[in-house]
């Protein structure tokens, strides 16, 4: 057989396979987001933080769990947040925590890793995520503001300040504004509008992603693939590859990396943890607040960390980690 | 006008859309070939609530952008040839997907994934190479808890019935469990074989047995001297279609059936449990092979 046969009627399988199965978690995700948009308001939000103490850093990075949001959304928000004047350090751990440690990221995850080991992948990704985050809440705590944010960000970040966040006069946005003054009825509406927008806006990474993995998985022979998937630091190393171009979401890229039942344990782990921290849409995203070389510098240190980290975690926990896929094999 | 169809029009063209492919799937049983039993009713409840939501944009007008509009990060709503690119990548592939589907993988997907005819090898490559070697006979369990049915997968047509012993309760006789045709044949999945090749309990409710199996036929082309052997194929998935690999139990008959590849076949047989290169294989003895319609759930799980 060749290296690459594609045929529509297999893709097409896979594709369904992995949107059936991806979709009722994206859109429990969005809307989550939504209500959270409509009905939580950034100040409300920030003011449950801490000063500006280490103990702001490490509650930042839980933040996610009452406040969840996908990685797109967190790099926005923050953004409202340091023009707020919110610790650059608190800001970075939840930009950087949330879109792992979340209800919804925790339930997605085993949910596509059932059969896979799920409470063991799903509880590595939640705690790996939270300390690399921490750690990166704690580096940014003692580096200066100017050598992290743009020019334009640390005008403002400076500008207000008071033990944990100066609530600024509330910005002339058309979408909070009618969401602040709203009735509840009406804010519902406004909720469902906002799901809606960041559930189609994600679903077009999540078809994209779709496409990707079934041509991977229907149409590239497996034996070609299969001394790459065998070879732990080679799997861990081209699954981080892959997820930073795939930039998909990371409520549902547990499902992406669960179809990928050649690579190890350790690469989906990769695969799971760097990809809400950088990929390729962040890359662009972070420039919109942090400077570039330091955008670059991150993703390159994440790239090496999350690599041995996860393979340190494969070698320790050895066949134990791979998830038996039914009881018999247990 | 434009503002107006991307905000409202489009949105709730999507939603509708992907309601109607989500309860379509689901109510005409097609989600089957898809997705195991437990992830189901969330397709079912989510294209509830997406039709719910066309609804709501039908009903009632969009007041705003589609968020905080100075800051959104919704990037791919900014500019018109954004928006038309993104409802066409929501729309058009789903929907195309959705009418051209056959439901099922074919030749090329189980000839890339490779058979599997050993259970232990539904480990992935990187675990079996940390896995010690599986011996030709699993031991018998021996705690009392143990029972075949425990043994047995939990999807299977034989062990789908199975009740959970009690803790000091004998095992119950396999005729309590394994499900029978009306003239006493064994109704056996192509797992079941597959397991009771490695499970020494499991082997004596099967061995030496008259069994019934469907699968699909695909050739045997590594383990057949005289060319009486083929396949019978069945595609296990552990969540959806897209992680599905073929599992395969040997039929040995007087000749191999001239049916083209991946034709739904019903076996009907002996299990027999020879040891070969080293390992003990699962071989039905095949009396009768005959072409037949798919069963309702054409995937294992």
């Amino acid at each position: 057989m060749p290296w690459f046969t594609f045929d529509l009627n297999n893709f097409v399988v896979s594709f369904l396979g992995v949107l059936f199965e991806g979709v009722p978690f994206l859109l429990l995700g969005s809307i989550i987001s939504g209500f959270v948009d409509v009905f939580v308001s950034p100040e409300r939000m920030a003011r449950l933080l801490p000063g500006r103490g280490i103990g702001s850093v490490f509650l930042s990075g839980l933040l996610g769990l009452i406040f969840p949001m996908c990685e797109c959304g967190s790099v926005i928000v923050i953004r409202r947040f340091i023009r707020k004047g919110l610790p650059l350090s608190a800001a970075v751990t939840y930009m950087l925590a949330s879109p792992i440690v979340s209800p919804i990221v925790a339930v997605s995850t085993f949910a596509a890793f059932q059969r896979q080991g799920p409470w063991v992948m799903t509880g590595l990704r939640l705690v790996l995520g939270y300390f690399l985050a921490v750690g990166a809440g704690l580096v940014a705590r003692r580096a200066k503001p100017e050598s992290i944010l743009l020019p334009s960000m640390l005008g403002q970040t400076t500008a207000r300040r008071r033990s944990g966040l100066t609530v600024a006069t509330a910005p002339t946005q058309e979408f909070s504004d009618l969401a602040a003054s709203s009735s509840v009825s009406k804010k519902l509406l406004l909720a469902v509008q906002s799901a809606t927008a960041d559930f189609l806006d994600v679903a077009f990474f999540l078809i994209i992603g779709a496409v990707i993995a079934s041509v991977f998985n229907t149409a590239v022979r497996q034996e070609v693939i299969l001394p790459l998937a065998a070879n732990a630091p080679l799997a861990i190393g081209s699954m981080m590859i892959l997820r930073f171009l795939l930039a998909i979401c990371s409520t549902t890229d547990a499902f992406i990396a669960a179809s990928f039942a050649t690579f190890p344990s350790a690469a989906k782990l990769a695969f799971l943890v760097f990809g809400p921290l950088f990929d390729f849409k962040l890359l662009f995203l972070y420039g919109v607040i942090f400077r570039r070389r330091l955008v670059f510098l991150f993703g390159i240190v994440m790239f090496i960390l999350v690599g041995l980290i996860c393979w340190r975690i494969g070698i320790i926990l050895g066949p134990a980690f791979e998830g038996a896929p039914h009881p018999l094999l247990r | 006008m434009m503002n107006k169809i991307f905000s409202r029009w489009l949105p709730c063209a999507t939603l509708a859309a992907w309601s109607s492919v989500l309860l379509y799937f689901y109510f005409s049983g097609r989600i089957h070939a898809f997705l195991i039993p437990s992830f189901r009713p969330y397709v079912l409840l989510a294209g509830l609530v997406m039709g719910v939501m066309a609804m709501v944009f039908l009903i009632f007008p969009a007041d705003a952008n589609c968020c905080s509009a100075a800051e959104c990060g919704h990037g791919l709503s900014r500019i018109v040839a954004g928006k038309v690119l993104t409802f066409l990548i929501l729309l058009v592939p789903v929907t195309a997907a959705a009418m051209r589907s056959t439901d099922s993988f074919g030749k090329d997907t189980v000839l890339n994934r490779v058979e599997i005819t050993d259970v232990s090898t539904l480990r992935s490559p990187a675990a079996q190479k940390n896995m010690p070697p599986a011996p030709v006979d699993l031991p018998l369990p021996t705690n009392g808890n143990s029972s075949t049915a425990s043994a047995v997968p939990a999807s299977t047509t034989t062990a789908a019935s199975a009740p959970a012993p009690a803790a000091n309760a004998q095992p119950a006789p396999p005729q309590d469990y394994l499900q029978r045709t009306p003239d006493g044949r064994i109704v056996a999945e192509v797992l079941d074989l597959l397991y009771a090749a490695q499970d020494n309990a499991l082997r004596k409710d099967f061995e030496g047995k008259p069994v019934e199996l469907i699968g699909q036929l695909m050739p045997d082309t590594t383990n057949n001297p005289n060319g009486t052997r083929f396949k019978a194929v069945r595609m296990f998935m552990t969540c959806c279609a897209a992680d599905a690999r073929p599992v395969a139990a040997l039929v040995e008959g007087q000749s191999a059936p001239k049916l083209p590849e991946m034709t739904w076949v019903k076996v009907t047989g002996t299990a027999t449990f020879p040891i070969e290169n080293g390992r003990r294989i699962a071989v039905l003895k095949a009396d009768k092979v005959e072409k037949c319609n798919p069963p309702e759930e054409t995937m294992l799980y």
